[in-house]
């Protein structure tokens, strides 16, 4: 019988011994609980963190689409529905697109608090650089969250768990604010005016945002000092491009004029189920012309098209064609037109295009082109930088400083320059950023601070519409602890 | 089976019990005159017993008036006093029923009469007569509980085996043990089906005894030993059979093509293609494609044994090839056995199996759109296979290719070498305790090579490799450079291998006659490691066959070439100890607790403890049930356990670096690193509970009735629900954690009957019979999650099935229709608003009632069938007389829906014939929606595509003949049977497909027919020597 004993004991035994066989970790791959043990692990977190601000097809989609500037277009009306109903004003809590905005901006917000969790964990030479390049980022993307839905949970430089986000209020728009600008500051402290490395955020990227903050808040003289700061430094050499026509050519990216450019390549596929996916401009393709066969453009699915209303705005004004493909006429003054043809999609059809984020046949992407584009999106270029610094001299009461960044735009348009002063001088400013910038993602912003919303925008309501709904199924996932916007 | 038996016996009875000299000799033999060793022999109310030797002779001391009793398994017991001349020879009454077969149960054996659990067991040999390619396909219809579907009857096709209905929408897969070495279900394929002995099937919790991976019930396959003391017997068998397809589909020829096209051009006001309709029937793509071929195997086994060592040796070749894609779609497989039991000393028994397998396998486009059968499909009639001495473009449909282009342009072979393998030693340490160690492996090697030429199957083809008929190559921009890609090879080298070390103590003891104690204490361990390695290599030279290797590419500067590689690991460390208690042998207990740790939970949750208990009343043998002449047994089994699924994916506690992070600095897109999916560390296996009540009884000792009652509720199912924005779970590549929540339940019921019977004319015949009904609910998914959206419809179409509550596994949902909408009035009339409804449109039910058929969101979709058999029956009949024999295999699955989602909604694709009846004006039809090119709704998913699944299909049938002993023993041949047989002979079905055995992997797949490949129909000839 004690043989039958050690047996027993032996087979426990073993069983107590073989538990640590159970202590396995996943090969080559890197832990999230154990990373940031080098300067290449930050570098390659950082990445991560810019990866998100390539959802930037959102902003010129729902910009442009609130606003008076385009229609919503595609397929049929059932074609992203959630642009549909943002172009109606008829939208509410169900709303995939506004969904996303919160989904993408949160997501790029997690990321970069994962670093800044771990911040303090290893020293080297480049992480002062690189945290001031997520600290940007960060007040990019909360800077958006606040323009869309106003006040939104502040979660800053840690992850939460499942069980914090039923404990996570919305924290009041100030307090955004002073994180946002808090971030900007350390940015402008501790970048430089350029980065050998292509698409790095910079010094200027940092002001260019911190006095659009600042407008944004209505701190116009601030806004106006950092404006000013920015162009009277300007030690990047920002200056408008001369040539506008063809300033939005592939060709033609990351030039003088480029002041905050989120980059795109036009190499790398992905799929219409994850546009967040992409490395290449997913807005392109989309803009395109529906089954376009024909020269100089190419196919795509006929969102955000430009309406009459900003058409016949220009006037006689060259931007016009800069800013908008009127098809009909174009395919008029080719050699051979009948062989032209294209699709009027059922989500809307208004003739126009926009010429700026658009398709052209020699600049397709790879593998699919309706999806892949390498234009990179113009977040804040030199001309805008110059409007908003217009719009805060004009508010602050320099508007002979106003008036000298204003014309400067206008002179690269080859239009006169404007003389007025006092409050036609601001709507002069205003109606200059619907020209110049059009197409571009702004405008609807610009109507809803500037007040002017309500007799732009059809259906738009005071009090409502100058936020988007905090998206349902966000409310209802945080336990339901945040009230709705006011009106939805 | 009886020479096993023996061994096992005297194995057992050996250590306890020894041959005394004495008086009382005899012999025993069997009802046709043929000895029986290995004769259990008690003398009544004494310890003292012997068995039979190898003639069936026996000794004994005793005297006159002592009783001995004469048990042998499969047999009626006998006791018989001892009369004056101390001589007893003895007739043993076979025992047609199968009470007394042994069952292995994981650990252990036991006799179907001991039993407390649902288990079940097949023959080897009733699966190796089948002359099914794969164990599996064999098990269709044979055990009750048990659902086989069938992926794809191309050579090396697999199949799904199902016990006890989808507990999950993830692994549904049974634990699978050879010889004790885990087999996973793919591997299967290299498993030579005459190689196996039994198969024993654990249904209910008492497969609780392998924990946390018996959550889908355990199938444990023993390969065949020798017997000691038994001269080398030979056996050798080869079948020879044709295959060839079993339907056609009833498609358009030329005519019928061209009229219904013209009118449907016609219908979306473009002008009519054909200007003449009288083309006769055009090609016909289903002859092109479908071949004859051939599909064969040959056997040998050698089996014997000397005093203390017996061996089982066998060899075997199987080689098939496709009904489509001939020698393109091959499998080949060569086997070789030796299985060694040897007594290493006394009391010490080594068991060693070693089975190497290679395979060599190819493989043609399956599965939906791209698929040869598909492009087949919708290929249309006008277009000749040929045009000049290339092959037909079919230019007028972009995704259709000239499926011969693309059987000619497929060139791939996979090989697989294979070795498992068992090293067992026992131990019989006294006469209650028997100590077992094991080591067993299953190594695989697979090695593929697939090379796709630069092809050009036509202007704008989707499947082109090539920039243009003269197979220039596609430029590439790289960088501003543009370089050529030719012609690519794939080539991959994976290992896979599992292995286990168990060991574990038995105890089995008598007290007084009426108590028996059984234990059973052990530890186990499994682990896996899978390892692989590929690469793809562009620019083979010259565009050829002869070329396509790695090592001669000619990619400039290797931007085209990738690598790719993967490392998988996971263990198992676990402990069970089962104990067993029988009173009288008539009341049985059993429990079982088994504690699992397994490498895919975190610290949190890593260890699991798995009980299970049950229990047997024998009523049969109690005094107040008498002496029945019709009821010989019947007895009452109860159990209910708790078991796991830990096969849920490595890793997925824990965050990892894996999500996307890429952007473009210098115009170069850079890689970094983000979370993928958000961790959850106390994240854990499925739970399943399963109570099961059965019924056993036998009447007339020749009909056996076997009846199971399961409850089966599969808790903490994975889910990845939605999570706050905040927790940004959302970026590219992240997912929100993964978590337990959700519930499947599967109510069911299990028949089996059988009779046999032995006619002294020389009739013998058997019947079984095995019906399932299983009832599958979906009874919980998570918060914030409303289910998981499965397979598609058509291509770019809607989500067609769904994992969601209340309803089953994989269910279909769409909309419902209600006939034809015959005239504009009617549509005008109708109290529902169908958006762009034209007469001989399909009239779809509004669901929630808002008067509005609402398109754009799933507000009228609803239940229109579902991929899982109300129930599903075997009948399995044999009769021989005079050296005759006949079989048959019937199987059923009744009550399945099949989704039709073949046909490509393309202008020019062809269709199937029942469109000639399609409705042209009123009063028509009120089934087939009108033809048109133009826009409508007749195309998105309703009921209208999904069918009828149900089918009953006799599997296999056969007739030999054997020789008389007389003759062939002249030539030294024991037994020499031929035979003919056909496989899937007919099919019953109103299924329009070519096959209704429609299965998949993923249970949301299921029931999704994309044009599965039919398994064949075999006509065969073979034949069984046994020298």
């Amino acid at each position: 019988m004690k043989k039958i004993y050690i047996i027993i004991l032996t087979l426990s035994m073993s069983l107590v011994s073989c538990d640590q066989w159970l202590e396995i970790e996943p090969e080559y791959t890197q832990d999230a609980e154990n990373f940031f043990n080098t300067e290449e692990d930050f570098q390659r977190a950082v990445i991560g963190v810019y990866d998100l601000m390539q959802t930037n097809y959102l902003q010129i989609w729902i910009g442009e689409i609130a606003s008076d500037n385009s229609i919503a277009g595609g397929e049929s009306v059932n074609d992203t529905q959630g642009l549909h109903e943002i172009d109606n004003m008829t939208h509410g809590g169900v709303n995939n697109e506004l969904r996303d905005v919160m989904r993408f901006n949160y997501a790029g917000i997690a990321r970069a608090n994962f670093i800044f969790e771990n911040e303090n964990k290893i020293d080297f030479a480049s992480k002062e650089r690189l945290m001031a390049e997520i600290s940007f980022i960060r007040a990019y993307f909360y800077f958006t969250l606040v323009n869309y839905f106003g006040d939104v949970p502040l979660i800053v430089d840690r992850r939460i768990s499942i069980n914090e986000v039923f404990q996570s209020d919305r924290t009041p728009k100030i307090q955004i604010f002073e994180q946002i600008e808090s971030d900007l500051d350390r940015a402008i402290q501790v970048l430089n005016w350029t980065n050998p490395e292509l698409g790095r955020i910079t010094k200027g990227a940092a002001l260019a945002l911190k006095g659009k903050v600042l407008l944004y808040q209505q701190k116009f003289s601030e806004a106006a000092q950092v404006f000013d700061e920015l162009i009277s430094t300007n030690q990047a050499n920002y200056a408008l491009i001369s040539d506008m026509n063809t300033m939005w050519l592939a060709v033609n990216q990351n030039r003088s004029e480029d002041v905050f450019t989120i980059q795109h390549s036009g190499l790398q596929g992905g799929d219409y189920g994850c546009l967040v996916c992409l490395q290449g401009n997913p807005a392109v393709g989309f803009h395109s012309i529906r089954n376009y066969v024909g020269p100089f453009y190419a196919d795509g699915n006929s969102y955000n098209l430009p309406t009459q209303d900003l058409y016949d705005f220009f006037g006689n004004d060259p931007r016009r064609q800069v800013t908008i493909l009127d098809l009909d006429a174009f395919i008029a003054t080719q050699p051979n037109p009948t062989d032209i043809s294209y699709a009027v999609g059922g989500g809307g059809h208004t003739g126009y295009y926009n010429n700026k984020y658009i398709k052209r046949a020699d600049e397709r992407g790879l593998p699919d082109d309706d999806l892949t584009s390498q234009l990179n999106y113009r977040a804040i270029r030199f001309a805008d930088v110059l409007l908003m610094a217009a719009e805060s001299f004009a508010q602050s009461g320099n508007d002979a400083r106003a008036r000298t960044e204003l014309n400067k735009v206008r002179q690269r348009a080859g239009v006169g320059d404007i003389t007025s002063s006092g409050a036609q001088l601001l709507e002069d400013i205003y109606r200059e950023r619907r020209l110049e910038l059009s197409g571009e993602g702004y405008r609807f912003w610009d109507l809803v601070r500037t007040g002017k919303a309500a007799e732009a925008i059809s259906g738009f309501q005071v009090g409502k519409h100058e936020l988007f709904p905090i998206p349902q199924v966000e409310i209802d996932l945080s336990g339901g602890r945040w009230a709705q916007n006011p009106g939805y | 089976m009886k020479r096993i038996l023996w061994l096992i016996l005297t194995m057992g009875i050996h250590f306890g019990i020894s041959a005394q000299s004495g008086m009382i000799t005899g012999r025993v033999v069997d009802d046709s005159g043929e000895t029986l060793p290995g004769v259990n022999i008690l003398k009544v109310g004494t310890a003292t017993g012997t068995i039979t030797d190898l003639d069936g002779n026996f000794t004994i001391e005793g005297k006159v008036g002592d009783e001995l009793q004469f048990s042998f398994i499969g047999f009626q017991s006998q006791t018989l006093r001892v009369g004056s001349n101390l001589t007893l020879n003895v007739t043993l009454q076979s025992d047609i029923s199968s009470l007394s077969e042994v069952v292995v149960v994981g650990y252990g054996t036991a006799t179907k009469k001991e039993l407390t659990g649902a288990v079940a067991q097949v023959q080897g040999e009733d699966v190796a007569k089948m002359n099914m390619p794969r164990l599996d396909q064999a098990l269709q219809g044979k055990i009750s509980g048990v659902n086989i579907t069938t992926n794809s009857g191309a050579p090396g096709g697999t199949s799904n085996i199902r016990i006890r209905g989808l507990g999950t929408f993830g692994n549904n897969n049974p634990l699978i043990l050879v010889d004790g070495v885990i087999f996973d279900a793919a591997g299967l394929n290299s498993l030579n089906p005459n190689d196996i002995e039994t198969i024993n099937v654990l249904k209910d919790g008492t497969a609780g005894i392998y924990g946390v991976r018996a959550a889908n019930g355990v199938i444990i396959i023993e390969t065949k030993k020798g017997s000691l003391n038994s001269k080398a017997s030979l056996e050798f068998s080869a079948y020879y059979g044709v295959q060839e397809t079993a339907r056609k589909l009833n498609l358009l020829n030329a005519r019928e093509y061209a009229i219904l096209k013209n009118e449907a051009f016609a219908a979306g006001g473009m002008a009519p293609p054909f200007n003449n309709v009288n083309l006769g029937t055009g090609t016909d793509w289903q002859n092109e494609v479908f071949e004859t071929a051939p599909i064969q195997e040959y056997n040998l086994t050698v089996t014997g044994g000397s005093e203390k060592t017996s061996y089982s040796i066998g060899g075997s070749y199987f080689g098939q090839q496709g009904i489509v894609g001939g020698p393109k779609s091959n499998f080949e497989r060569y086997n070789a056995r030796i299985n060694f039991v040897t007594e290493l000393a006394p009391k010490v028994k080594l068991t060693s199996v070693f089975l190497y397998t290679h395979e060599q396998a190819s493989g043609i486009a399956q599965g939906g759109i791209g698929s040869v059968l598909f492009n087949t499909i919708n290929a249309y009639p006008t277009e000749p296979v040929f045009v000049g001495d290339r092959f037909s473009y079919l230019e007028n449909v972009a995704d259709i290719i000239n499926p011969l282009a693309q059987i000619e342009n497929t060139f791939n072979e996979t090989s697989v070498n294979k070795i498992v393998g068992k090293e067992e030693i026992s131990y019989q340490i006294n006469e209650h305790f028997s100590l077992n160690g094991r080591a067993g492996y299953n190594f695989a090697l697979v090695d593929g090579k697939s090379f796709s030429p630069l092809a050009w199957f036509g202007p704008g083809k989707f499947a082109n490799s090539a920039r243009n008929a003269n197979l220039d190559p596609v430029l590439v921009d790289v960088g501003g450079t543009l370089i050529e890609r030719g012609a690519s090879v794939f080539e991959n080298r994976d290992s896979f291998l599992d292995y286990n070390l168990e060991s574990f103590l038995n105890y089995d003891r008598r007290f007084q006659d009426i108590h028996r104690v059984k234990g059973t204490l052990g530890v186990s361990y499994f682990g896996n490691r899978n390892l692989g390695l590929n690469g793809t290599a562009f620019n083979i030279p010259n565009n050829d066959l002869a070329f396509a290797d790695i090592s001669a590419s000619q990619a400039p500067g290797g931007f085209l070439n990738q690598t790719g590689s993967f490392q998988t690991r996971q263990r198992l460390v676990s402990a069970f100890i089962r104990g067993e208690y029988e009173l009288k042998g008539k009341y049985m207990f059993s429990a079982i607790l088994r504690r699992d740790g397994s490498t895919n939970f975190g610290p949190n949750n890593r260890i699991g403890y798995f009980p299970s208990l049950s229990a047997g009343w024998v009523l049969s043998d109690e005094d107040f049930f008498g002496n029945s002449s019709v009821v010989d047994f019947l007895k009452l089994r109860a159990s209910f356990g708790v078991s796991g699924n830990d096969q849920i994916g490595l890793f997925r506690y824990r965050g990892q670096m894996n999500g996307l992070a890429r952007y473009p600095f210098n115009d170069f897109i850079i890689n970094g690193a983000a979370i993928g999916a958000t961790s959850n560390p106390d994240l854990k296996w499925e739970t399943t509970l399963q109570t099961n009540i059965g019924l056993d009884f036998t009447l007339w000792r020749s009909i056996d009735f076997t009846a199971n009652y399961f409850i089966k509720d599969t808790r903490d199912l994975l889910f990845q629900p939605a999570v706050s924005a905040l927790l940004g779970s959302y970026g590219p590549g992240g997912s929100p954690p993964v978590i337990n929540a959700g519930n499947v339940s599967n109510k069911g019921l299990e028949l089996e009957i059988g009779y046999g019977t032995q006619k002294a004319t020389g009739v013998n015949f058997r019947i079984d019979y095995n019906a399932t009904f299983i009832r599958n609910r979906v009874t919980k998914v998570p918060d914030g999650l409303d289910f998981i959206p499965g397979a598609g419809f058509s291509v770019g179409g809607n989500i067609a099935t769904r994992f969601q509550e209340g309803f089953p596994i994989g269910y279909f949902i769409g909309f419902q229709t209600d006939g034809i909408f015959q005239s504009q009035e009617e549509i005008a009339s109708s109290p529902v608003v169908q958006e762009g409804a034209r007469p001989g449109d399909l009239r779809f039910v509004d669901a929630n009632g808002d008067g509005v058929i609402n398109f754009s969101d799933d507000s009228d979709r609803t239940f229109i069938g579902s991929p899982i058999p109300d129930f599903i029956m075997g009948l399995n009949l044999a009769m021989d007389f005079k050296g005759f024999d006949i079989s048959a295999n019937v199987y059923a699955a009744i009550g399945q829906e099949i989704i039709r989602n073949y046909e490509r909604q393309q202008p020019f694709a062809n269709q199937l014939a029942y469109n000639v009846n399609r409705w042209t004006g009123p009063g028509t039809t009120n089934e087939i929606p009108r033809l048109t090119t133009g826009q409508t709704r007749n195309t998105v998913f309703s009921d209208f595509y999904v069918e009828d699944g149900s089918f009953v299909r006799l599997r296999n049938v056969q007739l030999g003949y054997t020789l008389p002993e007389a003759i062939t023993g002249r030539i030294g041949i024991r037994s020499m049977r031929f035979y003919v047989a056909a496989n899937n002979l007919i099919t019953l079905t109103r299924y329009m497909g070519f096959d209704p055995d429609v299965g998949s992997g993923n249970p949301l797949f299921a029931g999704v027919d994309n044009g599965i490949f039919p398994q064949a129909r075999v006509i065969m000839g073979g034949l069984n020597f046994r020298f």
